[in-house]
């Protein structure tokens, strides 16, 4: 089975982020796959396992850094990668002008599934899998937590995460599907994949090599950091009924929620 | 046959020697040579032979043990003879002690017998055997085979009576006790049949001088009443029995542990350089061509590690001290040393052809039962805490957990094959250069509102406070780093640290068994180190200690490292830091030895020092200390891991303290830190004890614990920052 994983690379969950202009400065910032593109990534190289044939493809917009997360997905076991470089199009950080290249990229490859994370744990948006399924004009199943792919490949049955409750729903292939985190266990590369890694081809192009012309949809105003927590307070008091009056006060008064 | 005339001295071969042609002694001869024969091929029989050639077409990095070879035999015979190892633990190292030297006592008394008359008589015509020296070496056999007998009958004691948990039994362990037993039995009732019939009566010259044979003379009354005939009757078919038992035991030597006796001391020659790090770094230029890393075969290990397996006498030291058998957790070095042993022999036969070549069994070919998971299991690998109380333990210089190590180096770095929540430590490692994948960015905000001076800054310093990875990012541990800022500058201490520039020194990344992240964070911090010309480095954590110390050499890196608790010492005693006043409330203080502080670097007497410098409460030991001290769980990577199998490593090092009546118990590890204060939560004793690390009772009694308190509150903020 073929496959293609669409994947991002974001600011480390745990890097100091600072606001700069419209978006964030990005010195001294340790840049890592997507966490969701990590399941996707998984999960691509797992139905290939399954399959005993096939080859998964990593598909990526994003500066010259990209080439690092690439690497990471080439050596957990990825076979090759699109590495779409260009800055017009990173820059704007925009959902759909995202979504056009990867699948302008996408068109050109063989697939049966397309993989991506739920949401990128950057910029949050959690919709470029939509546009990219109907870009490509086939069916998308979101927050996916388990994937079965019929040995003949015409179909798929896919549990996904709905509100209280999981869904299992019945799709032909091929089909975008947007990971969710419980699909699998993301594996760590190991040292071979990693020296493997260096070697495996990457396909570096720009949005006119796609011919994609698609300008962005939308831009970014303003971008602020959340307002910082407030230290907690401790009710005090001689007793309990001396506290529970204490607390009682301050939510009337200060917090004004009774 | 010389002696039988009215000298001090004894017929050799009385009573058995026929007249005529010394049929007797040419028997013996024979016997004696088949005996050798049957010794060699019972070590064939054994599989000893397919293992030594195992070991010598080991693939394994070539290790050098044969340097200094003076030095290293000088070693040996001061080892062998002395017990150095053996009598650390006095119950069967003197049980030991006694066997093994009437072993060396019966051995030269027989040398000396045979010299006199099978070589030097029958030569020379000389009779040295003779008055008093003949008297001599009487008393020097009777008396230390009499204690072998004492040391076999305490042996005997311990297997049947005292029975502790981690002696090994198998059938070969009791039958060699019983065997020695009756060698020494008949040996004596031999001699105590001869002191009967020719020694006891008035006109012998013998009589005044038989007490210089106490166990034989004693014996002998027991046939007072018997007569000559008798006597000699007895004496004959016992002498041959005691005989044919004695060669017997020669050719049992090949087929039981006993091979000790000759393997253990070629592995003491070959013991390792200390100090050294026990655990080798995998060459760095193998990152760029290797093809496989750490080992999955048995003959990737080098030669030496195979050769351990044949010095191991199962005496089960290593079990009795290991924290992961104490808690009931799969491992037992000794296990994995003999384990490999066996399997070594079983797959070295099939990689050994009729003619006697040895070719590897590649792995498609090979069918037989893995080593990794068939052998020795995977629980049991992840189980070791690296305390090295195995390695510390062993009489005969043998390293057990390194060879896990190496396993798991296969394991990580081959087949990403670690326990689940070791992959958020790795990650850490690798994005924030921290094990608890925190942001990089706040490592130096313990420091805030603290004026601790930075490399960046300051450009350089004699010291580098090197916090290490507990002190930047773990709460409890923050305390620490800040306590022994304040006292550096207290002191006036050139000191500085590198703030955000610091990164994780990579112990745990390399003791789970991944040398490549470990290099990587290992070469980023030579690099940092080096740029600001860092020749003294202050560490706080003793993993860090001896990361930088030893395994940072391997890589390049040669720096003058202290543990804290070295500078904290030499600054008391100096009066550079004055402990005002006691600090009340301690009660009784106990310390806990840090593995990597005590058995690695065998820093056992300053933490002891400062306690006792507090002068708050009286200093007591815990039932293990020193180089016996109990681990704390933590090491080796194990503080990363969830601990589902047995029993809870810290809550048994937590009841140990308890049991000690110490109220307090110092450490002066974060990990240790951290894990006594979380046995104490877990079995809820915060009423009667509490951890501490010696840093803040320092400050405190320096009374340096109020200024700076802000710092504390800082870093939880920063977090939530960045979130
Ligand atoms: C990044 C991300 C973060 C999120 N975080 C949270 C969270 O913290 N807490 C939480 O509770 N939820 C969260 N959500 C879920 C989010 O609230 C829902 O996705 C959202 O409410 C819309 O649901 P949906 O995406 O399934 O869109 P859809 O079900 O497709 O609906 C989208 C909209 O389309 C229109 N629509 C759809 N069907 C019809 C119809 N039949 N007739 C008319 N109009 C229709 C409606 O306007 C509807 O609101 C998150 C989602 C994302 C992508
Ligand atoms: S190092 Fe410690 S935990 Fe590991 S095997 Fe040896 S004694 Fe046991
Ligand atoms: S490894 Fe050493 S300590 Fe352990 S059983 Fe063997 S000889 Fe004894």
């Amino acid at each position: 089975m073929n496959t293609v994983v669409c994947m991002k690379q974001v600011p480390d969950t745990e890097t100091l982020i600072k606001v700069q202009g419209t978006g964030i400065a990005t010195d001294g910032i340790k840049w890592v796959m997507s966490p969701y593109d990590e399941f996707a990534v998984e999960e691509a190289l797992q139905q290939k396992e399954k399959m005993k044939a096939g080859a998964v493809t990593i598909v990526s917009l994003g500066p010259d850094r990209a080439i690092e997360a690439i690497r990471t997905g080439l050596a957990m076991g990825a076979d090759n990668a699109v590495h779409i470089n260009d800055s017009a199009y990173y820059n704007a950080a925009d959902p759909f002008a995202t979504a056009a290249v990867l699948a302008a990229a996408i068109k050109n490859l063989q697939y049966d599934c397309v993989f991506l994370g739920k949401q990128a744990i950057d910029d949050d948006s959690g919709q470029v899998p939509a546009m990219v399924g109907e870009l490509l004009g086939i069916p998308v199943i979101t927050q996916v937590l388990k994937l079965e792919v019929a040995a003949d490949k015409s179909k798929a049955t896919v549990t996904r995460e709905v509100e209280g409750g999981q869904a299992v729903i019945e799709v032909s292939l091929p089909v975008v599907l947007s990971a969710q985190k419980g699909l699998n266990e993301p594996r760590y590369a190991s040292l071979p994949g990693i020296m493997k890694a260096k070697k495996k081809p990457v396909d570096v192009k720009t949005a006119a090599d796609l011919g994609v012309t698609a300008g962005p949809a939308t831009a970014i105003k303003e971008m602020t950091l959340p307002p910082a927590r407030q230290a907690g307070k401790i009710i005090g008091g001689d007793d309990a009924a001396a506290k529970a009056a204490a607390l009682a006060k301050a939510l009337q008064e200060e917090v004004k929620i009774i | 046959m010389h002696g039988s005339g009215a000298e001090i001295s004894r017929e050799v071969f009385w009573n058995i020697l026929g007249p005529g042609f010394p049929t007797e002694q040419v028997l013996l001869y024979v016997l004696v040579f088949g005996t050798f024969l049957l010794f060699f091929r019972g070590l064939a029989k054994s599989g000893f032979f397919t293992r030594l050639k195992a070991a010598a077409n080991a693939k394994g990095p070539e290790v050098d043990r044969l340097g200094n070879p003076w030095d290293r035999f000088w070693y040996m015979v001061t080892d062998v003879f002395g017990h150095r190892k053996i009598l650390r633990e006095p119950y069967q190292g003197i049980f030991h002690f006694f066997i093994f030297w009437g072993f060396i006592a019966l051995l030269i008394t027989t040398a000396i017998v045979f010299l006199q008359a099978d070589v030097i008589y029958p030569i020379w015509h000389v009779w040295f055997m003779k008055n008093g020296f003949y008297l001599g070496l009487s008393l020097f056999a009777d008396v230390f085979g009499g204690l072998a007998i004492v040391g076999i009958l305490m042996a005997l004691a311990r297997r049947y009576v005292i029975k502790p948990q981690w002696l090994d039994e198998k059938g070969e362990d009791g039958v060699v006790l019983w065997f020695i037993l009756a060698i020494l039995v008949t040996g004596f009732t031999v001699e105590a049949l001869r002191i009967q019939a020719t020694e006891v009566d008035p006109s012998s010259p013998m009589f005044h001088y038989v007490w210089f044979s106490p166990v034989g003379r004693s014996i002998a009354f027991l046939f007072s009443g018997m007569s000559d005939v008798a006597l000699r009757d007895t004496h004959v078919v016992l002498w041959w029995t005691h005989v044919l038992g004695a060669l017997a035991f020669i050719i049992f030597i090949a087929y039981s542990k006993l091979i000790h006796i000759f393997m253990t001391p070629v592995n003491i020659f070959l013991r390792p350089d200390v100090p050294q790090p026990p655990l080798k770094a995998m060459p760095p230029e193998m990152f760029e061509n290797a093809e496989t890393f750490g080992i999955h075969n048995v003959e990737e290990y080098s030669w030496k590690d195979i050769v351990d397996g044949e010095a191991c006498m199962r005496c089960g030291r290593c079990v009795e001290v290991c924290p992961a058998f104490n808690t009931d957790k799969p491992l037992k070095p000794r296990d994995v040393i003999q384990d490999m042993r066996t399997y070594v022999g079983e797959k070295a036969k099939l990689a050994i052809d009729a003619d006697g070549t040895y070719h590897v069994i590649p792995d498609e070919e090979y069918t037989g039962p893995g080593f990794i998971g068939d052998t020795i299991s995977r629980d049991t690998i992840w189980a070791c805490t690296t305390c090295m109380a195995c390695v510390e333990a062993c009489p005969a210089y043998i390293l057990q957990f390194p060879k896990l190590i190496e396993l798991r180096r296969y394991m990580v770095m081959m087949e990403s094959d670690f326990p689940a929540e070791v992959m958020d430590v790795f990650k850490g490692m690798e994005n924030n250069s921290n094990p608890w994948s925190i942001g990089a960015h706040v490592r130096a905000d313990w420091a805030k509102g603290l004026d601790v001076p930075l490399m960046s800054e300051k450009g350089g310093a004699e010291y580098l406070f090197y916090v290490g990875c507990a002190g930047a990012f773990d709460d409890l541990n923050k305390k620490v780093a800040v306590s022994l800022a304040k006292i550096f500058k207290a002191a006036g201490l050139d000191f500085a640290i590198l703030g955000t520039e610091e990164g994780c020194c990579g112990d745990s990344a390399k003791k789970i068994g991944n040398e490549y992240v470990y290099q990587a964070l290992a070469m980023a911090n030579i690099e940092t180190f080096n740029a600001y010309n860092v020749s003294k480095i202050i560490t706080m954590c003793p993993h860090g200690y001896n990361t930088l110390k030893y395994d940072y050499k391997e890589l390049g890196g040669n720096y003058n490292v202290v543990h804290y608790t070295e500078i904290l010492d030499k600054l008391i005693k100096q009066g550079k830091i004055t402990l005002k006043q006691p600090i009340e409330g301690l009660g009784a203080i106990t310390y806990h030895d840090s593995c990597y502080l005590g058995r690695y670097n065998k820093v056992y007497d300053e933490p002891r020092d400062i306690i006792k410098a507090l002068n708050s409460g009286s200093l007591v030991e815990m039932s293990s200390h020193h180089a016996k001290s109990f681990c704390c769980g933590a090491g080796g990577g194990r503080m990363w891991m969830e601990e589902d199998l047995g029993t809870r490593i810290n809550q048994k090092r937590t009841r140990e303290v308890m049991a000690s009546g110490a109220k307090t118990v110092c450490t002066a590890c974060p990990f240790c830190y951290t894990m006594l204060s979380d046995g104490i939560k877990e079995l809820e004793m915060e009423e009667k004890l509490q951890a501490m690390d010696i840093a803040v009772l320092v400050a405190k009694a320096a009374g340096l614990d109020g200024k700076g308190q802000e710092a504390d509150a800082e870093p939880a903020k920063a977090e939530a920052d960045s979130e």
